[in-house]
């Protein structure tokens, strides 16, 4: 064997080791990554559930003086109170949204399917939406559904996904505004049922399409924006739309209204 | 003679704030912060209605139902109480014999008027 042979070998081992040193290092700094993301999702989940109870206490305590059960207030006495129970319920809203998305975005979600009326439960939605619609003067219709077919879905899941929709258009719909939400069949032999979620409100610019799905983003992510939230909503539908092998998105025109649709498998095969 | 409600709930936060509640509202309460200690008040003084928290420190809130069914210690009505309201936590709560699952925290009103009507 020659000599520049022999240093030629010497020099691809030593590059193979190379390499290989720095193939275990890449792998290295992933577990440590992936742990870590376990553990700011555990983190978030731990203090999400531990923020709750000292919260849900104030609350009550805030409720047992609103009510006078501890003596009649005056008005400005109790409008204050209200204050703290608005502002607690408020908070708590934005906790528990948070612990749904870590919750949903964990790799061990299970669906929880059952056969159930989709109208009906967008009907449910509606009522748990309705004070308020009713304060801003906003109409939520549906109008269609009365004739499908039971679906075979994660109730609770479907069910949220609404809510977030449905709240959404409320939200950013202006007084005396319309949400509608409507239903078609599409795909092959009509196999997938489309859900419509429309609103007469502000609108999504094309360039925000995807961005209103993506968690923790707002379009307007100012401290001053008029409207507050955890930016978790659309990000938690998507989630819950996608484990049912279902697509969700948005079309819209500024200043005109949006329309979100989300599809379902209607023959989803039962376990 | 008052009706007595104990309260199991690992929180003296919200035991006090339900203490205070309960106490205004004309009932006798009693509190524990475990399985075992639920066990052993409701066995040593019965209550006609146990607020139950879902999850306490040394275990499942339903095993507390378990227990003083053995004993043949059980109130006239138990209200569950969960952090999360998913259907299937909902029907374990309702087969393990609660009257009525409760979403944490429950609005005062809603849950006079619960007490009120489970224990009419």
């Amino acid at each position: 064997m020659s000599m520049t042979q022999q240093v030629s070998d010497a020099a691809l081992i030593k590059r193979l080791n190379a390499l290989e040193a720095k193939a275990r290092d890449s792998q290295r700094t992933i577990d440590e990554l992936r742990a870590r993301d376990a553990l700011k999702t555990q983190f978030l989940s731990n203090i999400s559930h531990d923020l709750r109870t000292p919260l849900a206490a104030i609350i009550t305590h805030a409720e047992i003086l609103r009510d006078g059960m501890l003596g009649e207030l005056n008005q400005k006495q109790r409008e204050s109170v209200t204050g703290i129970v608005n502002g607690g319920q408020q908070l708590l809203d934005m906790i528990d949204e948070i612990l749904t998305y870590v919750r949903s975005a964990s790799d061990k979600v299970n669906l929880v399917p059952s056969e159930f009326s989709i109208a009906e439960l967008v009907d449910q939605v509606r009522v748990l939406n309705q004070s308020l619609a009713a304060k801003k003067h906003i109409t939520v219709e549906r109008l269609n559904g009365d004739d499908l077919p039971p679906i075979y879905a994660d109730r609770d899941k479907i069910k949220h996904a609404l809510g977030n929709l449905i709240g959404n258009a409320i939200k950013f719909t202006a007084d005396g505004g319309r949400v509608w939400i409507s239903f078609s069949r599409r795909g092959q032999d009509e196999s997938e049922l489309l859900v419509e979620v429309g609103d007469t409100g502000r609108g999504i610019a094309r360039d925000h399409y995807e961005l209103v799905f993506r968690e923790f983003a707002q379009v307007d992510a100012s401290p001053s924006r008029p409207h507050h939230g955890t930016g978790l909503g659309l990000a938690i539908a998507r989630r819950f739309i996608e484990l049912h092998r279902g697509c969700i998105w948005v079309e819209s025109e500024l200043g005109k209204g949006s329309r979100f649709f989300f599809t379902l498998p209607l023959n989803a095969a039962r376990e | 003679m008052p009706s007595r409600i104990l309260i199991v709930e690992d929180s003296p936060l919200v035991t006090d704030a339900f203490s205070i509640l309960f106490r205004e509202s004309g009932y006798d309460v009693d509190i524990a912060a475990t399985v075992a200690q639920a066990v052993e008040v409701a066995t040593a003084r019965p209550a006609d209605l146990i607020l139950l928290d879902i999850s306490l420190p040394d275990g499942d809130g339903l095993e507390v139902l378990e227990q003083l069914r053995e004993r043949n210690a059980l109130p006239r009505a138990t209200l569950a109480m969960t952090g999360h309201g998913d259907s299937r936590s909902r029907q374990k709560c309702l087969d393990a014999g609660c009257a009525e699952v409760l979403l944490k925290p429950v609005a005062i009103s809603e849950l006079l008027r619960q007490i009120e009507h489970h224990l009419a």
